[in-house]
């Protein structure tokens, strides 16, 4: 029989149940629905009396007493030196942002033309309540006014307006969920750094798996990615949408008349449907090993949307999975061209899919064009031996089911698996193991650390399964 | 804890923002909670779904000065013994247990759960109703036998024999289950 203490561990450890994100999703709607229901009839709460409430204990009133002994020295250490700058902590930078009414969000193109622009105004609350954006490279634009979303199809000539409540456009998704994650997430990777001539502190951003330049002064971030960030109030009409002249209005709220469907937009609209369905069944089927389908599925997908990156990606997958190496590396390079094209991605890698052309390179015996891919993806890779969210996207592209919250793995696991794809293409072993003790691995990302800044060289061993 | 105050505050006040930071950090300990004592997902899911809806409505009255986590356990708990309180008046509406995932939705709403941890629910569900919410409640919960046996109305003591007969049933039943892959 197994011992007591196994057995607490057991139930503390294993028995563990986890709401998938459609799970997580659904009730958490519900809930916020019922908050908002409720308030409806709620006054709002007068500040509690706080004091009050503090004193009513001695043993609070000592903690009290300790807490104002504790104000008052670090009030006068502040007084007595104020040139001794303070270090730099992420929690300064979520406070910051949790203050900020507007945000404007600029990604230049490679000759400097603005490709993508967004200004968003973010409400008490901390939930989105304005919202524009201007995507030239996409020929395409949002207006959000509170109440209406209106989509402008320049090359159309055409306004869709939707309800805000059918149709919504974000940044990040969750603001609050993005801020949360650089709290609790995020890595400080080096202070005092510069970004673009300007001193700026490097942190390591998770939720949006890039790294951010902070304003050492304002504790705001200067830019994520490529993606420059102020916070200036817009100009006056920001959010005002306006019908360019010339330009059809297509209403689609509860109660409009829309009118006719024009052609182009029922096809659109009937070929994203189409496009959804082929990429749900195209992750599915290359999750469980079944590449033709996969195959098939996905390329229905990038007909339907043709700038579907992850379609083309896991495209790319499947036929690497059939040993079509070849057609993988046109769709892996096709990932690229539109990341260059409209992610703002310029000539800087996406480390997971120059990766997995490099593979595909290798297996073709294209030496040269093999290590060119996997060279630039080292950095990102050794850097998730320390922070091991720097190597989620090597896992989401590996397994579509994480899309989906089917599968979700472990930091350990994320390492572990960095490290074996280290071992591949660099013909090093310095091992690291998920069972060993903390020293052990230590020694092992030392080690590893230590190769890639005296080596770092690409050995792909060509006889190798990749 | 700290933040815990903060976001009781938060809420109070009306923000949605605490309540959704609330959720995100209890939801899967209250829906393993909820496991633990019904071994049903459907219900479980049930279960914690009607927690959370009373507690966003809850807003203006809300007044909790003790531990969050140990309130919406115990929320759950007593939603639990109204639910299996109903069901005993109601000959035949147990639903067949499985703590296998509902199938009426897609995979993309489903509790996720490793093999082994169905098998341990299924090892709970074996213990009599007091030894499994004594045990759920202290290994996953933490909450404090002091508190467990206030909400059981009955003595630490009898919370403690409870946590240990309970254990030793567990020990057996979910012996050489320990090498399990998981």
């Amino acid at each position: 029989m197994i011992s007591e203490g196994k057995t607490q561990r057991a139930i503390r450890e294993h028995f563990r149940f986890v709401a998938s994100d459609g799970l997580r999703r659904r009730m958490l709607d519900r809930t916020l629905q019922a908050q908002k229901t409720s308030q409806s009839t709620i006054p709002a709460p007068s500040e509690p009396l706080i004091r009050r409430i503090v004193m009513k204990s001695a043993i609070a009133k000592s903690a009290v007493a300790a807490a104002v002994v504790i104000a008052a020295v670090v009030l006068s250490v502040g007084f007595w030196d104020r040139s001794i700058p303070s270090a730099y902590a992420i929690e300064q930078t979520v406070e910051a942002l949790q203050n900020v009414r507007f945000l404007h969000l600029v990604t230049h193109g490679e000759t400097g033309q603005i490709e993508d622009e967004r200004w968003i105004e973010i409400g008490a609350d901390g939930f989105q309540v304005h919202y524009r954006q201007e995507s030239p490279g996409y020929d395409f634009g949002v207006i959000e006014d509170g109440e209406s979303t209106a989509v402008y199809r320049h090359e159309k000539q055409a306004v869709i307006i939707h309800d805000r409540n059918d149709m919504q456009f974000q940044w990040v998704g969750k603001l609050g969920e993005a801020f949360e994650d650089l709290r609790q997430n995020g890595k400080v990777l080096e202070e005092d750094s510069t970004y673009r001539g300007q001193r700026a502190h490097k942190v390591w951003w998770p939720f949006l798996s890039a790294e951010c330049y902070v304003d050492p002064a304002t504790k705001l971030p200067l830019a994520i990615g490529d993606t420059e960030m102020s916070y200036e109030v817009p100009p006056a009409g920001t959010f005002e949408i306006v019908i360019p002249e010339g330009y059809a209005v297509l209403d689609k709220r509860p109660g409009a008349e829309p009118g006719p469907l024009p052609d182009w937009l029922r096809e659109e609209e009937e070929a994203r449907a189409r496009g959804s369905d082929a990429f749900g069944l195209g992750t599915h089927a290359l999750a469980n090993g079944d590449f033709a389908t996969a195959a098939e599925n996905f390329e229905l997908a990038v007909q339907a949307s043709p700038r579907r990156n992850w379609a083309w990606f896991w495209l790319g997958s499947a036929y690497y999975g059939l040993e079509q190496y070849d057609v993988a590396i046109a769709k892996f390079t096709k990932v690229l061209e539109i990341f260059k094209a409209y992610g703002g991605g310029g000539d800087k890698p996406l480390e997971y899919c120059n990766y997995a052309r490099g593979l595909a390179y290798a297996h073709l015996g294209m030496q040269a064009e093999a290590e060119a891919d996997l060279v630039v993806c080292l950095p990102a890779m050794v850097r998730t031996l320390r922070i091991p969210s720097s190597g989620s996207m090597f896992e989401y592209a590996e397994n579509p089911l994480i899309r989906y919250g089917e599968y979700k793995p472990t930091e350990a696991e994320i390492v572990a698996k960095m490290v074996d794809r280290l071992r591949l293409i660099t013909g090093q072993n310095f091992g690291y193991d998920p069972e060993a003790t903390a020293e052990e691995n230590e020694a092992a990302i030392a080690a590893w650390e230590q190769w890639f800044q005296t080596d770092g060289q690409i050995r792909v061993p060509l006889e190798a399964a990749l | 804890m700290l933040e815990d105050e903060k976001l009781k505050w938060q809420f109070k006040c009306g923000s949605p923002q605490a309540l959704a930071r609330i959720y995100e950090k209890y939801v899967d300990t209250l829906l393993t909670l909820a496991m633990g004592l019904l071994n049903n997902t459907a219900e479980a899911e049930d279960v914690v779904q009607d927690v959370f809806v009373s507690f966003a409505k809850s807003a203006n009255g809300f007044t909790l000065r003790g531990n969050l986590k140990a309130y919406l356990s115990t929320a759950v708990v007593n939603r639990v013994r109204d639910r299996i309180r109903r069901q005993r008046h109601r000959p035949g509406t147990r639903e067949a247990k499985a703590p296998a995932a509902s199938e009426a939705r897609g995979p993309e709403e489903q509790l996720v759960f490793s093999e082994y941890a169905g098998r341990l629910s299924e090892a709970l569900d074996q213990l009599p109703r007091e030894q499994r919410e004594t045990i759920v409640l202290r290994l996953k919960a933490n909450m404090k036998f002091k508190d467990i046996a206030r909400l059981q109305g009955t003595s630490v003591n009898t919370a403690l024999g409870r946590y240990r007969y309970g254990l030793q049933k567990l020990r057996s039943s979910i012996n050489g289950e320990v090498e399990y892959d998981i």
